[in-house]
């Protein structure tokens, strides 16, 4: 091996695999202890319930909502704006970041406005999708797609322009043209970058989405949480277990992507060591 | 990197900026004859925005914004990279807390505000702590993972030299580490600004998030444009900073790069 | 431009056993093909001084010259990858505007040219998906190549799973799997161990008797050269120019051991080492002028 193909650039690539190895016991150990120390605490009476609730207080609400049909409409909603806004605004910066990356008069042209755009903080733009929408999933999913586009369209660009000369020279000499050039040599090589570029949209994506709960009023988690504490110390056990959910989200939807990074890019020499 | 590109060169520049130019251009003849209270004229917007932010008295609002982020970031900078070094050298304390530490990473912060908020009322402490909570992660996450994958032929020479402790770690291990640090430090203050705003829209009586908020309740559309563009304005100018001091610590990170392009 | 340049005339005297080139129009003509880049501007860099030869059908040419000659540009000029700046290159008589059908292609660098995310077999059946090969006969072709290059079974498997030797092995497939009539090669082996390299050569020999397909090949290495070609083409120092063309007059079929023993082969070596060596100390004797 002498010269590999550029690597994707490893933004706060931060993979599971470096937190999540051996020593489950351990684990489980230091989670009962915290879980210990919590309950410890609100019953030596240094947590008081009207700062903070105790863990089987918790623990129980948690489960009251599990069983019940709130928390899953508002998982629901939450997951219905990521999606959509993750889905229109990738696909439009996956579509407009390969062809600004086919001239060089182009992506030159519009990497600064981009980069512009992405410094731009997304809940500037808040009021004005309150303003069009009202606190509708529209809203969210607006919000998101804008917040995803940036970032996005510029690591599509660059994978599209670091594309390793010989792999276009091959192209070339193998009378790969058009579209398909643009499908099996193009797309592939830049795959690694646009991924990197998705698990950094996705987390911005979900960070968005409940922010657009929170202050915009749109349904789903965060508003449970913001009405779980407008009610009172009562209903802080229930706004505990929703932040508890709302990590959960996180963790589900990060893994998931891990995955479907590696299935995608197991040919990539990141993801080789791990097949 | 890029940026300099551009500066380095006259034409380029000029590639950069012609886009910029055609789309404020645009923005200020389609709106010139607006009626529609939504979109008003870009005339009318930076008129206000000077009688508003520079001659008037707005610009309070921002002192305190700037004030909130500013301490808030830099807690999450020195303690994302202070314990971050910490955990990496602690292997068995790493493991045992890994799960709570990446909880904390994925977790969609801003759903943090309205606890913290019980706790810390709603004065200058809340808004630093949510700040500083929330921006911590990226920090702490990326130097762990940056130092555990510093080229174990770096450590080997180094020990071989006689490097030992904190001297390793100042001398090798945070400069190996270094680009992915400061991806974090860069994802750090994306999330900062974010909280800033939030923390002012949630629990707040100043500050330009609740600015552009309560313009937005009063129908003072223009007001809300004014604060959209400060905000704007405000990322882009602490971004543009932060690419800076990065080139400027990291300058042999991107010139071993551009040796790498070159041959 | 290097004054020190002898130009040969283009004609051949036929010399070389087992490769005379048959009559008819040459595969590949170049006429005065210089190539600069950032050219006229005050920056320009002459990679390639006018350089003209031709190669006939069937013929095994090697181009050897120092490092900096421009074997790669000029390899990619009679590609058709890049358009001299001034002069002609000609591919079976038409000038060169594109990559022809009839031209293979093997990189250096297996690991860059190889698309790590097609299996082996994908690897191979990209050009024929191009040219409409339909899928039965695609798979047919594809199994006929990889077991010319003794690789009858990796098919389903990643060029990054397979060693260098190997990974290059599939190259030369996927350039063979169209049956081209010219192959061009960019120092193929010079990525792989010796012992690897020697087979490699051997193999490649053989494939140009079954394909019987006309071979260019650079490398920088002049063994490898005088064990490989019919005629070598000599390059100077940059910018290369064409020093002098050597019928390489060793019986064919050619084995490592006899051919490499052979005092012809030494006298060859020693000819053209010298005339390597000296031109790029010309080169820079010119320079220091």
């Amino acid at each position: 091996m002498r010269v590999p193909a550029p690597a994707a650039p490893r933004l706060a690539s931060v993979t599971s695999e470096t937190l999540i190895r051996n020593g489950l016991a351990a684990r489980l150990a230091v989670l009962l202890a915290a879980l210990g120390l919590w309950q410890g605490l609100s019953a030596s009476g240094l947590l008081t319930p009207d700062l903070f609730p105790s863990m089987t207080s918790t623990l129980a609400a948690l489960w009251h909502e599990l069983t019940g049909a709130v928390l899953w409409a508002a998982v629901r909603d939450t997951l219905a704006a990521w999606a959509a806004g993750l889905l229109i605004g990738g696909g439009c910066a996956i579509v407009i970041g390969s062809l600004l990356g086919l001239s060089a008069f182009a992506y030159r042209s519009a990497i600064p406005v981009i980069e512009f755009f992405k410094t731009i903080p997304v809940i500037a733009i808040l009021p004005i999708a309150l303003l069009l929408f009202g606190a509708t999933l529209k809203m969210k999913f607006v919000l998101v797609a804008f917040g995803v586009f940036w970032p996005l369209a510029i690591q599509v660009i660059y994978g599209v322009r670091s594309i390793d000369p010989v792999s276009l020279d091959t192209a070339a000499v193998l009378q790969v043209r058009g579209l398909r050039r643009f499908l099996v040599v193009v797309l592939p090589s830049a795959a690694p970058f646009i991924a990197t570029g998705l698990r950094v949209s996705a987390a911005v994506a979900l960070i968005l989405d409940v922010v657009a709960e929170l202050i915009g009023g749109g349904s789903g988690v965060g508003l449970q949480i913001l009405t779980a504490e407008n009610s009172g110390p009562t209903a802080y056990p229930i706004m505990y277990s929703y932040i508890l959910v709302a990590g959960l989200l996180g963790v589900v939807l990060a893994g998931g992507f891990a995955l479907a990074e590696r299935r995608v890019l197991h040919w990539h020499e990141s993801q080789r060591s791990q097949a | 990197m890029i940026m300099r590109q551009w500066l380095a060169r006259p034409a380029r520049a000029l590639t950069g900026l012609w886009l910029f130019a055609v789309l404020a251009a645009a923005w200020w003849v389609t709106s010139a004859g607006s009626t529609s209270p939504f979109f008003p004229p870009l005339e009318t917007i930076l008129r206000r925005l000077y009688q508003l932010w520079f001659a008037g008295s707005a610009k309070q609002q921002l002192a305190s914004s700037l004030a909130h982020f500013a301490l808030g970031y830099a807690i999450a900078a020195v303690a994302g990279i202070g314990i971050g070094a910490l955990l990496w050298s602690l292997r068995r304390v790493r493991e045992a807390t890994s799960p709570f530490v990446y909880f904390l990473y994925v977790l969609p912060t801003p759903v943090l505000v309205p606890a913290i908020m019980t706790i810390f009322g709603i004065g200058f402490a809340m808004k630093v702590v949510i700040i500083a909570f929330a921006a911590v992660w990226p920090t702490l996450l990326n130097t762990l993972d940056g130092m555990n994958g510093v080229d174990p032929v770096k450590l080997d020479s180094a020990r071989v030299l006689g490097l030992s402790g904190p001297a390793m770690v100042r001398s090798v291990v945070l400069p190996a580490a270094g680009p992915q640090i400061v991806a974090g430090l860069r994802n750090s203050l994306q999330v900062s600004i974010i909280l800033m705003v939030v923390s002012e829209i949630v629990a707040s009586t100043g500050g330009i998030g609740y600015f552009i908020l309560t313009a937005q309740q009063n129908f003072s559309f223009v007001d809300m444009w004014t604060g959209i563009i400060v905000l704007a304005l405000i990322g882009t100018v602490l971004n543009l900073a932060f690419v800076l001091a990065e080139h400027w610590v990291l300058h042999w990170h991107y010139g071993a790069r551009a040796t790498e392009g070159k041959r | 431009m290097s004054r020190v340049s002898r130009s040969q005339p283009p004609g051949r005297s036929g010399a070389a056993a087992g490769g005379t080139p048959a009559a008819g129009a040459p595969v590949v003509s170049l006429h005065s093909v210089r190539k600069a880049y950032r050219a006229g501007g005050s920056a320009e860099r002459v990679a390639l001084g006018e350089v003209t030869f031709d190669v006939g059908r069937g013929e095994f040419v090697c181009v050897v010259g120092p490092s900096g000659a421009g074997k790669t540009t000029l390899l990619r000029c009679m590609a058709g990858l890049a358009a001299p700046t001034s002069g002609e290159a000609r591919f079976e008589g038409a000038p060169l505007r594109r990559v022809p059908d009839q031209v293979g292609v093997v990189f250096q660098d297996y690991s860059r040219s190889l698309y790590p995310w097609l299996t082996v077999s994908r690897n191979v059946a990209l050009p024929l998906k191009v040219r409409g090969v339909d899928r039965a006969a695609r798979a047919a072709r594809i199994e006929e190549v990889l077991r010319s290059v003794s690789l009858a079974d990796v098919g389903r498997q990643y060029p990054w799973q397979l060693s260098g030797g190997m990974q290059q092995r599939v190259a030369i497939a996927r350039a063979l799997a169209c049956h081209p009539e010219l192959l061009l090669m960019d120092e193929p082996f010079a990525s792989v161990d010796a012992q690897t390299r020697f087979e490699l050569e051997d193999l490649i020999l053989a494939l140009r008797e079954e394909f019987s397909v006309t071979v260019v090949f650079v490398t920088h290495d002049i063994d490898e050269a005088i064990y490989l070609a019919d005629r070598i083409v000599v390059l100077s120092a940059s910018p290369g120019t064409v020093t002098e063309i050597v019928d390489v007059a060793l019986p064919r079929p050619r084995d490592q051991i006899t051919s490499k023993g052979d005092e012809r082969f030494a006298r060859h070596r020693e000819h053209i080492m010298s005339l390597v060596m000296s031109r790029s100390a010309a080169a820079r004797a010119a320079r220091r002028d």
